[in-house]
């Protein structure tokens, strides 16, 4: 039987280039729920395939792609169905309205005129919704908010949800709250046109679900997988009908797809919602500029401005598509770096708790060095913070590996903020927050316990997080509170998070800071100090800490160029005391007077010597003391990626 | 789930070899018959539930296959 006229014959080359094409849109459909499929139909035109029947065999991989993804997500509890089957309804609607007014176009001002059209919605759609979620996206990361704060619903959205129109309400999870499907239509509509005329309805329907119905980022990008499939299947019935779908073109880019659909799907669990709305925005903006080159070329065949040069006009289409195509791969490089990054630090910090790495775990754990009756140096009730974040999840498993090392009792908190913050998040969201840090707690505990840890959990709900902390240190008269730090990547001067600090200043004892890729291995510790007896509490404690590691110490005294003479001996002799100490404790040691400014040397100190924990004084909780804290500890925690152990003297 | 990635490592394989070659199965059929699908695909009218099928059909098969290739490479998602 012969392929009709409508149908190219294809060769091997085709089919690799269009399961590669087909990957990548399917990665990045996976990871923002959309996106993926805007380069296909060029990239099939250019095979020589017709526009029509590419726009068809388009939407007939893009169904089931929608489908597998939809289900994907759903597994990880990210999909709302119903919103997603509401909108897809209003945006099939919406299809046929886009796809009614592109014909009447094309016959009113040929190819050309609908082509500019085409471009025009790209240049001005894209350039407000795709420049605001790009500039939302960069503000959230720059602002290193929480994921809470992230996920905050928009005024807009609070506007939306608080507007009850009788017979029309909608209960929504994704939402927590029910609202009127007079703004789904329009939202949907508009999704549909988008979808008939630049074949990405996500570009509207992800912020629109986002921004203005108030869901979460990654639900929003998960949902819109539904909507993709009902306008999808509704595409595909009315193309098959006509008879225009290429079967074996939607299935080659089907078979690309689908692997990474999956790929993109697992990508969203690692990621902070502001990395989906980063893509969704360089890819957006990057198809923008991609149409914005070619409008001249429309113009100029509409006779709207001066003849172009045919060697520009095809210069200038060819750089258009180049761009189109290198809008994709951009996305899909950061879907690919935040899914690499993603698993090597969860693969880091799932090290099993109950597995600690030899160097931490001598063969002799079982007895503490208690009864021990000085509080300095004492590691028999640890206090540890927790908010459920992967800021955190070093200070747990670090915690736990320590309990059990020194034989102590665990006892975790997680604070949820109140008053004003409730006002702001409303009651739904805290309630689901507090479910959250809740079951949060019970797998910490399932992890402690089954690492053989004596552990309690307890659920606090105040409006003053580092309060909090230390009330429950001061009420368990805890040994050591153990927290984490919130950071941001690849910065060299990383902000410590108010709660960490305050805590520091206000805790009646010891605080360990562990960052969230920190490992206690024991490999070597740095102690700084400054003469104090604050820094010779610090010392106790790192003696105590290496006897049971078996861990080399270095003990630092930084001096600074305007000091004098006298101070400099001084420095050299607080030095030779410290190490003396640590010897006769049997501690492998060594001291450094490095010349410098204190938290620079002690954190050159300690990545020199390659160390996993710096030890070091504190004076107190009062506000002066709090201000000398913030001038060396605050700035040690600023700048090392390492364990620090910040000793008080009660 | 570093257990179950231990224990269960078995099954997700046979799975994914079993729908890996239905799935190879289905691709090489639609390359061996590729002119009488495209025809019967494409008459229009109620025959349009002829492309409708094959995508769920592809979708399903090849769709469980990819899913348990990641799984097996180790590529699984946080939670």
């Amino acid at each position: 039987m012969e392929i009709a006229a409508n149908f190219i014959p294809l060769n091997a080359l085709d089919v690799t280039y269009l399961l590669v094409v087909g990957f990548i849109g399917g990665l990045v459909s996976g990871f923002i729920g959309s996106g993926g499929a805007f380069v296909l139909t060029p990239a099939m035109m250019s095979m020589g395939v017709p526009g029509i029947v590419a726009v068809a065999s388009n939407i007939c991989h893009k169904f089931p792609k929608a489908l597998v993804g939809a289900i994907k997500r759903a597994r990880y509890g990210q999909v709302d169905v119903k919103l997603g089957i509401v909108l897809g309804i209003s945006a099939e609607a919406g299809v046929i309205y886009g796809a009614h007014i592109q014909e009447d176009i094309k016959r009113t001002f040929g190819d050309s005129g609908s082509n500019l059209y085409v471009s025009v919605a790209f240049v001005v759609v894209l350039g407000i919704i795709g420049g605001y979620v790009l500039w939302d996206a960069w503000r959230v990361y720059r602002s290193g908010r929480a994921e809470a704060d992230e996920e905050k619903v928009s005024r807009l959205a609070r506007w939306v949800q608080s507007i009850h129109v009788p017979g029309t309400m909608m209960y929504f999870k994704s939402l927590d709250a029910r609202i009127s499907v007079l703004f789904t239509i329009p939202l949907g509509f508009a999704t549909g046109m988008l979808a008939a005329t630049i074949a990405v309805g996500g570009f509207i329907g992800v912020p629109a679900m986002h921004y203005v119905l108030g869901a979460p980022a990654l639900m929003a990008s998960a949902t819109e997988l539904v909507t993709a499939f009902v306008m999808g299947l509704g595409g595909t019935m009315k193309f098959s009908w006509s008879g225009l779908v290429d079967i074996r073109l939607a299935m080659i880019i089907l078979a690309g797809s689908l692997f990474g659909i999956q790929l993109g799907a697992i990508g969203t669990t690692y990621v902070k919602p502001h990395t989906i709305k980063m893509v969704m925005g360089v890819i957006m903006v990057l198809v923008l500029l991609s149409r914005a080159i070619a409008i001249p070329v429309y113009l100029s065949e509409l006779n709207l401005i001066g003849a172009l040069d045919p060697h520009l006009s095809g210069a200038l289409k060819n750089i258009s598509f180049v761009v189109l195509i290198g809008a994709l791969t951009a996305g899909a490089a950061i879907v690919f770096s935040a899914l690499w990054r993603g698993i090597s630090l969860h693969r880091r910090e799932a090290t099993p708790a109950g597995a600690p790495s030899a160097a931490f775990a001598p063969s002799t754990v079982t007895a503490p060095i208690s009864p021990q009756l000085s509080p300095l140096g004492r590691f028999e009730r640890f206090l540890v913070a927790t908010d459920g974040s992967e800021y955190s999840a070093g200070a747990v498993r670090e915690a736990i590996n320590m309990a059990q090392k020194c034989g102590a009792r665990v006892h975790v908190i997680s604070v949820v903020a109140s008053g004003a913050e409730l006002e702001s998040i409303g009651q739904p969201l805290l309630k689901k927050e507090l479910d959250t840090a809740q079951a949060h707690l019970e797998t910490v505990k399932a992890q402690a316990e089954a690492s053989g840890i004596a552990c309690e959990t307890r659920l606090i709900h105040g409006s003053n997080i580092h309060q909090e902390v230390v009330n429950e240190a001061e009420r368990m008269q805890a040994d050591l509170v153990i927290m984490g730090r919130r950071g941001r990547h690849g910065l060299a001067r990383l902000m410590v998070g108010d709660a960490t600090v305050k805590t520091i200043g206000h805790a009646p004892c010891g605080v360990l800071v562990i960052p969230r890729a920190a490992a206690l291995s024991g490999r070597h510790f740095v102690l700084a100090s400054d003469g104090s007896r604050y820094a010779d509490a610090a010392a106790v404690a790192a003696v105590n800490l290496a006897k049971y590691c078996h861990t080399p110490v270095t003990a630092v005294s930084v001096i600074m160029p305007s000091h004098s003479e006298e101070r400099r001996k001084e420095a050299h002799s607080i030095v030779k005391r410290l190490v003396a100490f640590l010897r006769k404790e049997g501690v492998t040691a060594e001291g450094e007077v490095p010349l410098g400014q204190p938290d620079d040397m002690i954190v050159q100190t300690a990545q020199k010597k390659q160390a996993d924990l710096i030890v070091m004084g504190s004076h107190g909780r009062t506000g002066l003391e709090r201000i000398l804290l913030g001038s060396t500890v605050e700035r040690v925690l600023n700048r090392t990626n390492c364990a620090v152990l910040v000793v008080k003297t009660g | 789930m570093t257990d179950s990635t231990t224990t269960g490592a078995g099954k997700p394989l046979t799975r994914a070899a079993v729908y890996g070659l239905v799935s190879v199965a289905l691709y090489f059929v639609l390359y061996l018959f590729e002119d009488s699908i495209l025809a019967f695909t494409s008459r229009g009218g109620w025959y349009f539930i002829a492309p409708v099928t094959i995508a769920f059909v592809f979708s399903y098969v090849h769709g469980t296959f990819t899913g348990h290739f990641w799984d097996i490479l180790g590529i699984k998602a946080k939670k």
